[in-house]
C-alpha cells in the first residue's frame, strides 16, 4: 500500500537532477563553438588487418571462417539445418586442422555425444560420418577407453529411444564403436545383448523393410565375432611375439578377455539365440510365400545365421574351457541349464528347417543362395551335434548333404566361387565327423573326401584346406580328435592321400611356392610321425621315387630337364632337403637326382652345404649306406662346373664372379665330411679307385685340384695308397702339375704389381699343395713323377694328352714348365731334401734338356731352353751342395 | 670340489673326470661307450650313463660307476636301447629315452620302473629334469619337443580323462633335435631347444608358444644358458661357439645373423656337448677332436683343455663332487648290489611289475640327508619299510616276543658289563685310597693317629 507513493516520490526527484531540455524532433544541434574539426582526407587508405577478421588470428576456422567454439555452440541449435551445417563444419574443420581434434578430443565427443539421439536424421547421418571418417580413424593410437565410455551412456539412451530410426542408428553407432575399439563390447555385453534382443523382438518393424533389420544385424555380427572362441588366434599371437626384442617384458594386455564378461552376459546370449532363430523362422515364411528370394531377405538370413553360429562356438568353447580348468568361472549349473535350453531351441527350431529348399522352381541364383542358407545351418549342427544329440534321421540327412557337398553335386554351379567358399565352412568337421559316424557312413565320407581331393583344382586355396584337414587325419595326436589309426579303410584312404602328394609338387611347379610349402611341410611331418606306423613309413619311403622328378627330370648326360625344386624359394628348398633325412632308407637314384641338380650353377651354395650336412645327419642315422653317400660326394667334386671354364682365376676379384670359391669352400666340407664318417684307412681305401677312375676321365684342373685334397686329407704318412694307385696318380700328376704351371707362366712373366704377384703365387700354392703331401709321403711317387716328366722332354711320351687345357703349348714351352714345377718343389723345404735323394731323375732331366737344347731350331727356342737349362743345373748344384750338411 | 666329467661314443676312453679348479686329472672310469647326453650324475653320489648298442640289439645297456672305482660296478638291461639319460638333482629318479620314442622312468634306490610312457613318434634325444624336478623335457628325432608333468604322468585319473599326456608339445624344428635346456624361473621358464635345422628356438614354459626363433649358420649340437640368462651358448658343427641374445641387446646387422652377438674359440671340429659352471663362470666344451675345453665366456680365451680321447667327445657335465664322502647306503635285502660287494643301488629293472600295489611307489624318498650324516639316516624306500612292517605283522607275537627277548639279554648284558664296570673302579679308587694313605704314613708318621 506505501509503495506507490515512494515511487512517486522518487521520480520527482529526478526530475530535479536531471533537467529535461527540450527539443525539437528532426532539428540537429549546432556545433559547439569550440568543436575541432576531426575530418581527415586522404587519397587512399590502407588497412594492416580487417577489423572483422582480427580476433581469429591464429585460429582454426573452416572453410566458412567458424572457430570450433562457434561450431560445437551451433550443433546444439534448435534448428536442424543448422546443426547439420554444424556437423559438417566441423568435419571440415578436422580435416584441415588435424590438430585441433587432438587437442580437443574429449571436450568435442562431449559435445556430440548429445546429437546421438537427435530427431532430425539428417543431423545423425552427418554425425555418424563425422565419426566415422574423421574422429575414429584419427585416435586409434590413443588411449580410446575414457573416450567411448563417454560415448555408450548415450547410446545406450538412443537404444531406448521411442523413434525407431533413433533406435536403429544407436545401434549403428554401436556397430562403429565397437569395430574401432573392441574391448568395448566385452565392458557392455550384457547391456548390448539386451538391447539386441529388445529390438529383435519386435518383428513388425522389419516386416516391411530388410534394410533396417540388416542394420541391427550387421552390429550384432561385428559383436558376436569379437568373442573368444577362435582357435587361430594363437597362431597369430605366435608369430606377433616372435619379432619381438626382449623375451621377458612387460606385456600389455590388449584384451580385456573375458574378465568382463560374467555369467549374466552369457545368459543374455542364449536369451538371444531363440530370439534370432524367431526372426529367421518369420523371414522364412514371408520368403516362402514370395516367388523368388531376393537379396535383402537373404542376406539378413545369412547374417542371423552367422550370428547363431557365433554364439554356439562361444558356447562350446565355454564348455571346452570350463571342462579343461578343474575350477569353473561358471558355475555347474549355469552349464547344464545352458546345454538344455539353447540345444533344444536349435534343434527343435532351426534345424528342423533343413535343408532349406525353395517353395517353387528356383532360379540358378537362388538354388545358389539357399545353398549358402543351408551350409551356415549345416555348420550350426555340426558345430553342436555331439551336444545337442540329434536323431538319427536328422543326422542322416545333415551327412547327405556334407557327402554331396564334397563331391559337388549340389548343382552345376559346384564351381563357381560361392560354392568353393562354403567348402571352406564344412571341411574342418571331416577329421570331427570321421571319429564320430558309423561305419558305413565313414567309408563313404572317406571316399568323397579322397575325390574331392583328387580333383580339386590345385592352384585353388581350397587345396590348402583339403591339406591341413589331411594333416589334421594322419598325423596323430595332434588335437583331441582321436581315430582309430588301425581302421584299415582308413589307412588305404591315408595311403592314396599320401601318394598325391608328390605328383601335386611337381604339378604345382614354381609358381604356387605357398601352397608347394604347405605340401613340404606336410611331407615332413608325415616323415617324423610316420616311423611307428609301417605302412605309412612304407609309403613315405615310396615316396622318394616319384620325387626325383621334383629334382631333376631326366638324367642323360645330353639333355638334363630340372625339375622345380630349383627354381624355389629358399625356405621351399630347405623343407625338401628336411623331407629327406626322415627316408629310412635313401635311394642312390634320388641322391644322383639330388647331385644333378646340384651341379647345375643356378643353385645357391648355401643350399648345397644345408643339403650335404643333412646328408650326413641322415647317414650318421642309417639311413644312407656308405657307398652311396660317398659316390654323391665324390659326383658333386668330380663334375661341379667351374666357370669360367677352365681358366685361371688371376685376378684378386674374379673368384666372386666364377664360383672356384664355391668349390673350395665345398671341398673343405667334403673332406670334414668324409672324415667322420668312418674310420679313415677304411673310407680311403674305398675312394681310391673310384678317384683314381674319376682321374682317368681328365677332369678339369680344378675337379682334380678337389679330388686331390680329398685324397690327401684322408692320407697319412707314410701313405696308405696301395702301389697300384701311386702308379695311377703319377702319370696323372706330371701332367697336372705341368698343366698349372703353363697357365700360370705367362702371367707371371706380365704382371708387374706386386699384389698380383703374390696373389698368383698363393693360387699355385693352392694347386700345388696337395702333391707337395702326396711326393712328402711317398717318395716312390716324386721318382715316378720325375721319371714321366723326363720321358715327357725327351719326347718318348706324347704332349698331346695336355692339349685338353685351354692353352695348347707347344713342346718348348710344357719343358719350361717342368722346369718350373721343379723349381717350385725345390723351394719347399721339405720336398727338397726328398729331391736331394733323386739326383739321380734330376741329372737325367738335365741330360734331356741338354740334349733339347742341342736339337732345338729357332733361336729364341735355344735361348729359352738355354735358360732352363742352367737353372736346373743349379738347383741340382744347390742339392748337391746341401747333401752333406742335411746328412 | 667341481669336477668336469666327459664321456664319449670310442669304449676305451672310458669317463674322464678333471678337478675344475685345478685341472688336476681324477679316477679315469674304464669302458664306457656313451650315446649322446647319456651320460648323468645321479646326486653326485655315482654316474650313470647309457650305452651305445649296435642297431640290433634289442635290449639297452644302463651302467653305473662310484668315484672310487674304475669298474663298472652296476650293470642293467632296459627293455629298449636308451639314448639319453637324466637324473634329477637329488638322484632319486632316473628318465631315459629309448629308440622308439618310449620314456622310461626308473627309481633309482630300487631300481623300479616306475612307469613307461610313449612320448614321441621317433627316438628321443635329450631328456632334461626341470629346476624343480616337476617336469621332464624331451627332444626328439622328429623334430619336437614336449614338456611333460610328473604329476600329469603319475596322476592315473587325469591320464585317461586327459587326450594328451604332455603339457606342451613344440613343433616348430624340420630336424632331429640335437639339445635342450631349461631356464630359471620355474613355471614362468624359458626352454631353448637346438635343432640340426641350423635354428635354435626359445620357448615359453609358461604360455607355451614361441617366443625367439635364431637360424645359425651351421647346424647347433650343443647349448649352454648363461646364468643370467642374457645369452645362451650354441655349439656348432663348425667348430664355433655362437653367443645368441636373450635378453642382451643385439644389433640387427651382425655378421653372423640375427640376435648372434658373436662366436667363442673356434675348435676346428665340432663342438658336441656345452655346460655351464654357475660357481665358476667357465664355459666347458667338448669336441670332436676328443678334447675337452674350459672357457671363459667374458673373454672367449681357452682356460684349459683336457685331452681325452681320440674319438668324439659326445657328452661334458659337471658334477660337485664331496670330498670324503663314501656313499653308504643300507643295501636293499634283495638287491644283487650285496653278491657285488659294492655300495650303488641295484639295477635298473627291465619291465614294470604290475603285481606291486601300485599305490606306494609315489613317495618321493630324499636321498639327501645320507650325503650329510652318513651313518645317522641310512636310507629305507617306502618299499623296504613296507616289507618289514608286513613282516613283522605277520610273524605277530612270536617274532615280536622273540625280538622282546633279544633285546632284554642285549640289556641285560650291558648290565653285567657296565657292574664289572663299576666294580672296576671301585677297586681302582680303593687301591688308591689304601696306597695313599700309606704313603702318608710312611712321610710324616708321627700324625698318623690324626686318621
Amino acid at each position: 500500500m506505501v509503495r506507490p507513493k515512494a515511487l512517486s516520490k522518487k521520480q520527482q526527484k529526478k526530475g530535479i537532477d536531471f533537467k529535461k531540455i527540450k527539443r525539437k524532433v528532426g532539428r540537429k544541434l549546432p556545433p559547439p563553438k569550440n568543436a575541432t574539426n576531426t575530418e581527415i582526407k586522404s587519397k587512399a587508405i590502407v588497412l594492416p588487418e580487417q577489423s572483422v577478421a582480427s580476433d581469429r588470428v591464429g585460429l582454426a576456422v573452416n572453410k566458412k571462417g567458424l572457430t570450433l567454439k562457434e561450431l560445437l555452440q551451433q550443433t546444439s541449435h534448435h534448428n536442424p539445418k543448422v546443426r547439420r551445417d554444424a556437423l559438417m563444419g566441423i568435419k571440415d574443420l578436422f580435416l584441415k586442422h588435424p590438430d585441433e581434434l587432438r587437442l580437443h578430443m574429449y571436450a568435442v565427443v562431449e559435445k556430440l555425444r548429445e546429437r546421438i539421439g537427435d530427431d532430425d536424421k539428417l543431423v545423425r547421418e552427418a554425425l555418424y560420418q563425422l565419426f566415422k571418417s574423421v574422429i575414429f580413424p584419427s585416435c586409434k593410437e590413443g588411449n580410446q577407453g575414457p573416450f567411448v565410455s563417454l560415448m555408450m551412456a548415450y547410446i545406450f539412451n538412443a537404444m531406448t529411444h521411442l523413434a525407431v530410426d533413433v533406435r536403429l542408428m544407436a545401434f549403428r553407432f554401436l556397430g562403429l564403436v565397437v569395430l574401432h575399439y573392441p574391448p568395448t563390447f566385452l565392458l557392455y555385453a550384457e547391456k548390448i545383448l539386451q538391447n539386441y534382443e529388445e529390438i529383435l523382438c519386435k518383428h513388425q518393424l522389419f516386416a516391411q523393410d530388410r534394410s533396417k533389420l540388416k542394420t541391427a544385424l550387421a552390429g550384432l555380427m561385428c559383436c558376436l565375432s569379437l568373442l573368444p572362441c577362435n582357435d587361430q588366434e594363437d597362431n597369430a599371437s605366435e608369430k606377433k611375439t616372435t619379432g619381438k626384442r626382449l623375451l621377458h617384458g612387460f606385456e600389455q594386455d590388449v584384451y580385456a578377455s573375458s574378465s568382463g564378461w560374467n555369467t549374466l552376459g552369457l545368459e543374455k546370449l542364449k536369451g538371444l539365440v531363440p530370439v534370432l532363430i524367431n526372426c529367421l523362422r518369420e523371414i522364412l515364411s514371408v520368403v516362402n510365400s514370395l516367388p523368388s528370394l531376393e537379396f535383402q531377405s537373404f542376406d539378413c538370413m545369412l547374417t542371423i545365421l552367422q550370428s547363431i553360429d557365433l554364439a554356439v562356438k562361444f558356447f562350446i568353447a565355454t564348455i571346452d574351457k570350463s571342462e579343461s580348468d578343474l575350477q569353473t568361472t561358471l558355475g555347474g549349473a549355469t552349464l547344464a541349464t545352458l546345454d538344455q535350453g539353447v540345444a533344444s531351441v536349435i534343434l527343435k527350431r532351426l534345424c528342423v528347417l533343413f535343408p532349406l529348399n525353395p517353395a517353387h522352381h528356383a532360379s540358378q541364383k537362388d538354388s545358389d543362395r539357399y545353398f549358402a542358407l543351408n551350409v551356415m545351418i549345416a555348420d550350426i549342427f555340426l558345430s553342436c551335434s555331439e551336444w545337442i544329440s540329434p536323431p538319427d534321421d536328422m543326422s542322416e540327412r545333415f551327412l547327405e548333404f556334407v557327402e554331396v557337398m564334397l563331391l559337388g553335386k549340389i548343382s552345376d554351379s559346384a564351381k563357381t566361387e560361392a560354392t568353393v567358399s562354403n567348402k571352406h565352412l564344412l571341411l574342418p568337421f571331416i577329421p570331427k565327423l570321421l571319429a564320430q559316424v558309423p561305419n558305413n557312413w565313414k567309408s563313404r565320407l572317406l571316399q568323397a573326401f579322397t575325390r574331392a581331393f583328387r580333383e580339386c583344382n590345385h592352384q585353388s586355396s581350397l587345396k590348402l584346406a583339403f591339406l591341413s584337414i589331411i594333416e589334421e587325419i594322419v598325423i596323430p595326436g595332434q588335437n583331441r580328435i582321436h581315430l582309430d589309426v588301425s581302421d584299415p579303410e582308413l589307412l588305404d584312404h591315408q595311403i592314396a592321400w599320401v601318394r598325391e602328394l608328390p605328383a601335386l609338387l611337381i604339378m604345382l611347379g614354381e609358381k604356387h611356392q605357398s601352397v608347394t610349402q604347405v605340401v613340404l611341410r606336410l611331407i615332413l611331418r608325415l616323415g617324423q610321425s610316420a616311423s611307428s606306423r609301417p605302412t605309412l613309413q612304407g609309403e613315405y619311403d615310396n615316396i622318394q621315387y616319384p620325387l626325383q622328378d621334383f629334382f631333376c627330370k631326366c638324367q642323360d648326360e645330353s639333355s638334363v630337364s630340372y625339375g622345380p625344386f630349383i627354381r624355389l624359394s629358399q625356405d621351399c628348398q630347405e623343407l625338401a632337403v628336411s623331407c629327406l633325412y626322415y627316408f629310412s632308407h635313401l635311394d642312390s637314384a634320388l641322391l644322383k637326382a639330388i647331385a644333378t641338380c646340384y651341379l647345375c650353377n643356378d643353385l645357391e651354395p648355401s643350399v648345397l652345404f644345408r643339403t650335404i650336412e643333412v646328408l650326413d645327419s641322415a647317414y650318421a642315422a642309417g639311413h644312407i649306406w656308405i657307398s652311396d653317400i660317398i659316390s654323391f660326394f665324390i659326383t658333386l667334386l668330380s663334375r661341379f662346373k667351374v666357370s669360367p671354364d677352365n681358366a685361371l682365376p688371376v685376378k684378386e676379384v674374379e673368384p666372386k664372379i666364377s664360383n672356384c670359391g664355391t668349390l673350395r669352400l665345398l671341398t673343405s666340407v667334403v673332406c670334414s665330411c668324409l672324415l667322420h664318417i668312418g674310420d679313415e684307412s677304411m673310407v680311403l681305401q674305398m675312394i681310391e679307385k673310384v678317384i683314381i677312375d674319376q682321374m682317368k676321365l681328365k677332369p678339369s684342373r680344378d675337379n682334380a685340384c678337389a679330388l686331390l685334397r680329398l685324397l690327401v686329407t684322408l692320407d697319412s704318412k707314410p701313405t696308405r695308397l696301395s702301389e697300384q694307385t701311386i702308379d695311377g696318380l703319377a702319370s696323372f700328376l706330371a701332367l697336372y702339375l705341368i698343366d698349372i704351371c703353363s697357365v700360370v707362366i705367362p702371367h707371371i712373366s706380365e704382371e708387374d704389381d706386386e699384389a698380383a704377384v703374390a696373389f698368383l703365387d698363393r693360387m699355385t700354392h693352392y694347386y700345388v699343395l696337395p702333391c707337395l703331401f702326396l711326393f712328402d709321403r711317398s717318395q716312390r711317387l716324386l721318382k715316378l713323377v720325375l721319371n714321366e716328366m723326363e720321358s715327357l722332354i725327351s719326347g718318348r711320351t706324347s704332349l698331346s694328352c695336355l692339349k685338353n687345357g685351354s692353352h695348347g703349348t707347344d713342346h718348348s714351352t710344357s719343358v719350361i714348365a717342368i722346369v718350373y714345377v721343379l723349381q717350385l718343389m725345390h723351394k719347399d723345404f721339405k720336398i727338397r731334401q726328398i729331391q736331394s735323394s733323386f739326383k739321380a731323375e734330376i741329372e737325367c732331366i738335365l741330360r734331356s734338356l741338354q740334349a733339347l737344347v742341342e736339337s732345338s731350331t729357332t733361336l729364341e727356342e735355344r735361348h729359352k731352353l738355354q735358360c732352363a737349362y742352367h737353372r736346373v743345373h743349379r738347383m741340382l748344384g744347390n742339392l748337391q751342395e746341401r747333401t752333406p750338411c742335411l746328412l | 670340489m667341481e669336477v668336469v666329467i666327459a664321456s664319449s661314443s670310442v669304449a676305451d676312453a672310458g669317463i674322464g673326470c678333471w678337478d675344475l679348479h685345478t685341472g688336476a686329472e681324477q679316477l679315469r672310469l674304464k669302458s664306457c661307450a656313451s650315446t649322446a647326453r647319456g651320460l648323468t650324475s645321479v646326486g653326485h653320489r655315482f654316474v650313470a650313463s647309457s650305452q651305445l648298442r649296435d642297431p640290433s640289439a634289442t635290449s639297452g645297456s644302463v651302467f653305473y660307476w662310484s668315484w672310487d672305482r674304475p669298474q663298472v660296478e652296476v650293470k642293467s638291461f632296459p627293455a629298449e636301447p636308451i639314448l639319453p639319460l637324466a637324473a634329477n638333482s637329488e638322484g632319486t629318479y632316473i628318465a631315459g629315452g629309448s629308440v622308439s620314442g618310449e620314456i622310461y622312468l626308473w627309481e633309482v634306490p630300487t631300481g623300479k620302473l616306475l612307469r613307461k610312457w610313449h612320448a614321441h613318434y621317433r627316438a628321443i634325444t635329450c631328456l632334461v629334469f626341470s629346476d624343480d624336478d616337476s617336469l621332464v623335457i624331451s627332444g626328439s628325432e622328429d623334430g619336437s619337443v614336449r614338456v611333460w608333468s610328473l604329476f600329469m604322468i603319475f596322476d592315473d585319473m587325469r591320464r585317461q580323462e586327459a587326450t594328451h599326456l604332455y603339457e606342451h608339445s613344440f613343433t616348430g624344428h624340420a630336424l632331429r633335435i640335437t639339445d635342450v635346456v631349461i631356464g630359471y624361473g620355474g613355471s614362468n621358464a624359458i626352454i631353448v631347444s637346438a635343432s640340426e635345422d641350423r635354428t635354435c628356438k626359445v620357448w615359453s614354459l609358461s604360455k607355451g608358444i614361441l617366443l625367439r626363433n635364431i637360424v645359425f649358420p651351421s647346424m647347433i649340437y650343443a647349448i649352454a644358458l648363461d646364468p643370467g640368462e642374457h645369452v645362451f651358448y650354441a655349439g656348432s658343427r663348425d667348430g664355433k661357439i655362437y653367443v645368441a641374445a636373450l635378453n642382451a641387446e643385439s644389433s640387427s646387422n651382425d655378421a653372423y645373423g640375427m640376435y648372434i652377438i658373436g662366436s667363442l674359440a673356434d675348435h676346428s671340429k665340432a663342438v658336441t656337448c656345452l655346460t655351464y659352471s654357475n660357481s665358476l663362470n667357465l664355459l666347458v666344451s667338448g669336441s670332436d677332436d676328443g678334447m675337452v675345453r674350459v672357457l671363459d665366456p667374458k673373454s672367449g680365451n681357452v682356460m684349459r683343455m683336457f685331452r681325452h680321447s681320440k674319438g668324439p667327445i659326445n657328452n661334458v657335465q659337471i658334477v660337485r663332487k664331496q670330498l670324503g664322502f663314501n656313499p653308504r647306503m643300507v643295501v636293499n635285502p634283495q638287491g644283487s648290489s650285496r653278491r657285488h660287494g659294492s655300495l650303488l643301488p641295484p639295477p635298473l629293472e627291465k619291465y614294470t611289475n604290475s603285481s606291486d600295489d601300485d599305490s606306494d611307489f609315489r613317495t618321493v624318498v630324499s636321498l639327501h640327508g645320507t650325503s650329510y650324516e652318513p651313518l645317522e639316516s641310512p636310507h629305507i624306500s617306502s618299499n623296504a619299510m613296507n616289507q618289514q612292517i608286513e613282516e613283522l605283522q605277520r610273524q605277530s607275537s612270536s617274532y615280536a616276543t622273540e625280538m622282546e627277548l633279544e633285546r632284554l639279554k642285549v640289556d641285560s648284558k650291558r648290565s653285567m658289563q657296565m657292574v664289572e664296570k663299576w666294580k672296576q673302579m671301585y677297586e681302582n679308587l680303593h687301591q688308591f685310597c689304601v696306597d695313599e694313605l700309606l704313603d702318608i704314613d710312611q712321610v710324616q708318621p708321627t700324625k698318623a693317629g690324626f686318621t
